[in-house]
């Protein structure tokens, strides 16, 4: 029996997939653009101002930022799994988001508390995303701070979760002692949005989720090994607190950097690495790696396009969209497979 | 005979000693069972001799080397372990997991070159797996993919191998398979190999060597010498059970 190797046909349908779905990302919203104005737009032949408006300023920025957080989601779901061998791990297994979440508390109801208001939409984005990085930070760095004296990485998740579960508690205290009007800026950061993300912030969000993505590249191999139990991984010659380490730093730059920007979007995360098992049968991370990747954008830019479709009456928060999209594809997989 | 493996008043344990002053050896070319009752401590001590694991005091030498002088890519290359139940992962195929052996030897991506191809191909077909190269290899039965986890183990390439009771749960003619399997590759191959059993009778009529721990001291030697000095009957001490010497089991 020959070893399947090439995945080229699945990936080129996938990535095709991904291009109507970016269009079609384009086209909806609150006012419906042609797809001939579009294509006019893109090559820079259209003269309608309004359209280039809509299109330059607000959707193409929001679908980047949606493609980037559907990849960079994904990536680090399936290495949190892979890690941990548990099926149900997520970005956020590590109390990452817990972290973030805190760093945007503080920021949000402490300003508050010394009778600062942040009026000012770009100062408060900024701070915002530069709080709850911090806040993700400081728990990987906890985490990292840690880790060589953990035995196992059953230690490590349960040090995780206990470590996100103190960072909630903060959260919910603050919560109690602060103002209504900073209370609904952090409700709102928590629902996750794609939009508002100027060319600046999108930049410095990829720049940090670009070498989160070489990182996971280069966990690939290791990847491969844990799969197959810590002891023989061990016995192989692999690094393990060197390994625990890298796919650490890759987590916090991949989720940190999305949940900093778009808030904790959940779901994703842990739905589409099982998609990609599904469609490709395939353990290895060679190949399990840009599956994710193109899965989790094409995945992600639909659920944006699904959050816009109220149209002119508003847009759906993507945690919203996530849940339902994400949690019938979770039951399908659990449905469908006898072991995961 | 090269003396690929040698402890010294070894002991065994992390906060608290689980067992103590092992001093024994193992040469190339030798298949060594490791027998004793449940919970004396012979997992731990494949693992503390394979370097997954620490050990309180002692010695252990790897090819005449003190094991913590090697980096872990180094001591892979001398030893490799098989655990009793390795994880299996869902849609591996046999041929990546075998080839997960070469490890030390693929580039930054894990690939494995050409030149390894055959000879995991090679492998495969020594335990008898040729036509399952791309089979998922969490779907095998027990004993093909122990077969498997031992293939990977030869991919490895070291001097030493040592297996966590290969052959619990496999059904009598699995167990003689994979012993005979075990016998050969430490013959043939000249490598040294070091396994747990419960299995008393296929271990005194396969083994050069057998190590007992027993419930108050560690004995060692070729089976025959162990029969004759009663060594056997160290393993249930206190207890009704009594070795047969014909039997090869405690009845």
């Amino acid at each position: 029996m020959k070893v399947k190797t090439g995945y080229i046909r699945e990936y080129s349908v996938i990535s095709a997939a991904l291009g109507l779905l970016i269009l079609l990302n384009l086209i909806l919203g609150s006012v419906i653009i042609p797809p001939r104005d579009i294509f006019a737009s893109l090559a820079g032949l259209s003269d309608l101002s309004f359209v280039n408006e809509i299109l330059w300023d607000f959707r193409i920025p929001k679908a980047i930022t949606a493609l980037l957080a559907g990849v960079a989601l994904s990536v680090c779901g399936l290495q949190m799994q892979t890690l941990f061998k548990n099926p149900l791990a997520d970005p956020f297994i590590l109390g990452i988001s817990s972290g973030a979440g805190l760093g945007v508390a503080l920021f949000v109801m402490g300003f508050s508390a010394f009778g600062i208001s942040l009026s000012g939409s770009f100062a408060l984005n900024l701070g915002v995303a530069a709080s709850a990085w911090v806040g993700a930070f400081g728990v990987t760095l906890l985490i990292l701070l840690v880790s060589s004296r953990l035995r196992d990485n059953t230690s490590l998740l349960i040090f995780g979760i206990m470590l996100g579960s103190v960072a909630s508690a903060l959260i919910t205290l603050l919560q109690y002692f602060s103002s209504s009007s900073s209370l609904k800026a952090f409700v709102v950061w928590t629902m996750g949005s794609f939009s508002g993300l100027t060319s600046a912030q999108i930049w410095i969000m990829s720049m940090l989720i670009v070498p989160g993505l070489i990182l996971s590249v280069y966990n690939i191999k290791e990847l491969n090994i844990l799969l197959q139990g810590e002891a023989y991984a061990k016995s192989l010659g692999v690094n393990l607190e060197h390994t625990r380490r890298r796919i650490l730093v890759a987590t916090t730059l991949l989720a940190g950097s999305v949940t900093a920007f778009c808030g904790p979007i959940g779901f994703i995360g842990i739905a589409v690495p099982h998609i990609a098992r599904m469609f490709f049968r395939n353990a290895d991370h060679k190949v399990l790696i840009p599956a994710t990747a193109l899965l989790g954008a094409a995945i992600m830019v639909f659920t944006d396009t699904v959050a816009q479709l109220p149209g002119q009456s508003g847009v759906i928060p993507i945690n919203t969209v996530s849940a339902l999209i994400g949690v019938p594809i979770i039951l399908i997989i659990i449905l469908k497979s006898k072991f995961i | 005979m090269e003396r690929v493996l040698e402890t010294k008043n070894l002991c065994l344990g992390y906060n608290k000693v689980i067992y103590k002053e092992i001093t024994t050896f193992a040469d190339r070319g030798e298949i060594v069972a490791v027998v004793g009752p449940n919970g004396i401590g012979k997992s731990t001590l494949l693992k503390s001799i394979s370097g997954i694991q620490s050990f309180r005091s002692g010695e252990i030498l790897i090819d005449g080397k003190e094991i913590s002088s090697y980096s872990h890519n180094r001591l892979a290359e001398k030893v490799s372990f098989v655990p009793s139940q390795s994880p299996r992962a869902r849609n591996l195929s046999l041929f990546d997991m075998v080839s997960s052996g070469c490890y030390n030897r693929t580039n930054w991506l894990g690939q494995v070159g050409s030149n390894e191809m055959e000879f995991i191909y090679h492998t495969l077909e020594r335990v008898g797996l040729t036509d399952f190269a791309g089979r998922d290899s969490s779907r095998l039965s027990d004993g093909e993919f122990q077969r498997a986890t031992i293939a990977r183990a030869l991919v490895q390439e070291s001097k030493i191998i040592f297996l966590d009771e290969p052959t619990a749960f496999l059904d009598i003619e699995n167990k003689l398979t994979i012993t005979r399997l075990l016998k050969e590759i430490a013959h043939e191959e000249a490598r040294c190999v070091i396994f747990s059993t419960h299995d008393l009778q296929l271990a005194i009529k396969h083994c050069d060597r057998i190590w007992i721990m027993g419930r108050d001291s560690f004995s060692h030697g070729n089976p025959q010498d162990l029969i004759e000095k009663g060594a056997f009957d160290t393993m249930f001490k206190d207890s009704p059970l009594k070795f047969d010497r014909n039997l090869y089991t405690f009845v």
